[in-house]
């Protein structure tokens, strides 16, 4: 019993830890919160008007809607990938090294981090999310408390992720490269802008978004808010996507863990 | 012998360049998202955007990604300015036997190769997608090439040194960078701009320099039949405003303390 009330005391300490690392990147909020509030203003409006949203069985306000929560998953999902960066300072600075050597189980370690990434990414992006919630005029609170529970499993799934990248690679530069290149290729190939229907012309891109996890959670949101709009549209049947994002958190959380555990050790960056 | 200002001026854009070609980290990722913006946004979107507005879509915004492919590198030197700035480095750099002005136009002149050599295979990719620009276009091509990575690399080095500190300075570059970059009819047409927003709106984003190149790209790609020459001047008098601009900002924030 001891044991279990130190581990969570462990993975309380380790969130803490990782929410004041993200209240401090001011520059980073500021300029976030301007590319969202421009692809909230101008380039989803525009995209509204010019797109075909007939040929989808939507009009142009109801893509709008699809739109927005589309560009929350992908803010979510660059703010999340955005840890790799903090990480791969911590190690540079040696705090990875100084975490390894407290006494704090190793896998205790990898879960604390991947939840306390996940937290921070989802309460950095909650304004935004009340402000898509505002536009879409949503306000059902079970829709809500299951969207934002969705975000924030995505969002512990991908720290697993990016925690697993950025401790194998070990290399500053190799993460940088790897991160942007993962977020520039993800969140176009994924139903963020467009939907599965009109994807499904390219086979390849098809089968890249029926992967990528960002279709899933932007289609999960979509759904939750609006199920009749958009229940023709999503990628796969409701129970699908959220198990596929419920298995991402698995499998990307025990990665973490299983790198953390058996792989790494101190030293060695580059 | 005695170095001219000119070899002195080649030299400090060679060695801008050198370092530019070395980040390639930054240039992957950025290669990365132009590729991805022309072969998976633009050739998704080309089935699903109303041919009203754009008949082929993949067509319209590919000399539109050479625009912002071009703009993003050259304005990349306004970091490195900026952190000069920022780390006092400047005063090294007014320790050498260089002119003032030399310096400043030596790093404008480099921002301007960036951009130039980074274009190039993006303009291949362009030539292949939409049409080769007939032999009396390429002038204006490479003219219209200059003037934007010119006016970019002006911007970028007058935004990152107005201010020392750097939350500010990144502040600037990244708003400046998002403005050019979604205000801007690389992604969008006039007609459509002017069903969503009230004049003067769509007139000043289709007269932005990324606008602009856009534009006189799509004509020289052949996507536009017709060139309006008031575009090409008015983009000559961004270039001539923003240099002259970042020439006194950057001058003036060498010696300021």
């Amino acid at each position: 019993m001891q044991k279990i009330s130190d581990d969570l005391r462990a993975i309380v300490l380790l969130v803490q830890w990782d929410l004041t690392k993200i209240v401090r990147r001011v520059i980073f909020v500021a300029m976030r919160a301007v590319w969202f509030a421009v692809q909230v203003v101008v380039f989803g409006q525009v995209l509204a008007q010019m797109v075909n949203a007939k040929v989808i069985g939507l009009d142009a306000s109801t893509y709008y809607n699809f739109y927005i929560f589309g560009i929350y998953t992908s803010i979510l999902f660059t703010i999340t990938a955005s840890r790799a960066y903090d990480i791969a300072e911590e190690f540079e600075e040696g705090i990875i090294e100084y975490q390894l050597s407290l006494p704090i189980k190793r896998k205790v370690l990898a879960f604390g981090r991947a939840i306390g990434s996940g937290i921070a990414s989802t309460l950095f992006t909650l304004p935004m999310f009340v402000t898509v919630l505002i536009l879409a005029k949503e306000a059902d609170p079970l829709a809500i408390a299951i969207s934002i529970i969705s975000a924030l499993v995505f969002s512990i799934a991908i720290s697993g992720l990016v925690l697993s990248i950025t401790l194998s690679i070990k290399s500053s530069d190799a993460t940088d490269i790897l991160m942007g290149v993962l977020d520039a290729i993800l969140v176009r190939l994924s139903t963020v802008f467009y939907p599965a229907v009109v994807l499904k012309n390219i086979a390849p891109y098809y089968y890249g978004a029926l992967m990528n996890p960002l279709s899933h959670v932007a289609d999960i949101l979509r759904i939750l808010y609006s199920f009749e709009d958009f229940k023709a549209i999503v990628i796969s049947h409701p129970l699908a996507m959220a198990s596929y994002v419920l298995g991402l958190f698995m499998g990307f959380t025990f990665l973490a863990m299983y790198i953390i555990e058996k792989k790494i050790e101190g030293g060695g960056w580059k | 012998m005695e170095i001219t200002e000119t070899k002195k001026l080649l030299f400090i854009a060679l060695r801008d360049l050198e370092r530019f070609i070395n980040s390639k980290y930054w240039l992957a990722g950025q290669i990365a998202m132009n590729l991805a913006d022309i072969f998976i946004f633009a050739l998704v979107l080309r089935g699903f955007i109303r041919r009203e507005f754009v008949p082929d879509y993949l067509q319209y915004m590919a000399p539109g990604a050479v625009a912002l492919a071009t703009f993003v590198a050259s304005f990349s030197i306004g970091r490195e300015v900026g952190m000069e700035v920022r780390r006092e480095i400047v005063d090294y750099l007014l320790t050498l036997p260089v002119k003032r002005t030399t310096l400043v136009f030596g790093r404008i002149f480099s921002g301007m190769l960036r951009g130039l050599i980074y274009q190039l295979p993006f303009i291949v990719i362009v030539m292949l997608l939409v049409s080769p620009p007939t032999i009396h276009k390429v002038p204006l091509l490479i003219l219209t090439s200059v003037i934007l990575t010119i006016t970019m690399s002006s911007l970028a080095i007058a935004v990152s040194t107005i201010s020392r500190d750097f939350n500010i300075q990144a502040t600037f570059r990244a708003v400046t960078y998002y403005l050019l970059f979604f205000f801007s009819n690389v992604f969008y047409t006039k007609k459509v701009l002017e069903l969503r927003f009230p004049q003067p709106l769509p007139d000043i984003i289709t007269l932005t320099p990324i606008s602009l190149s856009a534009d006189i790209y799509r004509w020289c790609f052949n996507y536009y039949a017709k060139l309006e020459i008031e575009k090409l001047l008015l983009l000559i008098v961004w270039g001539l405003t923003l240099t002259t601009l970042a020439a006194t900002i950057y001058l003036r924030n060498l010696t300021k303390r």
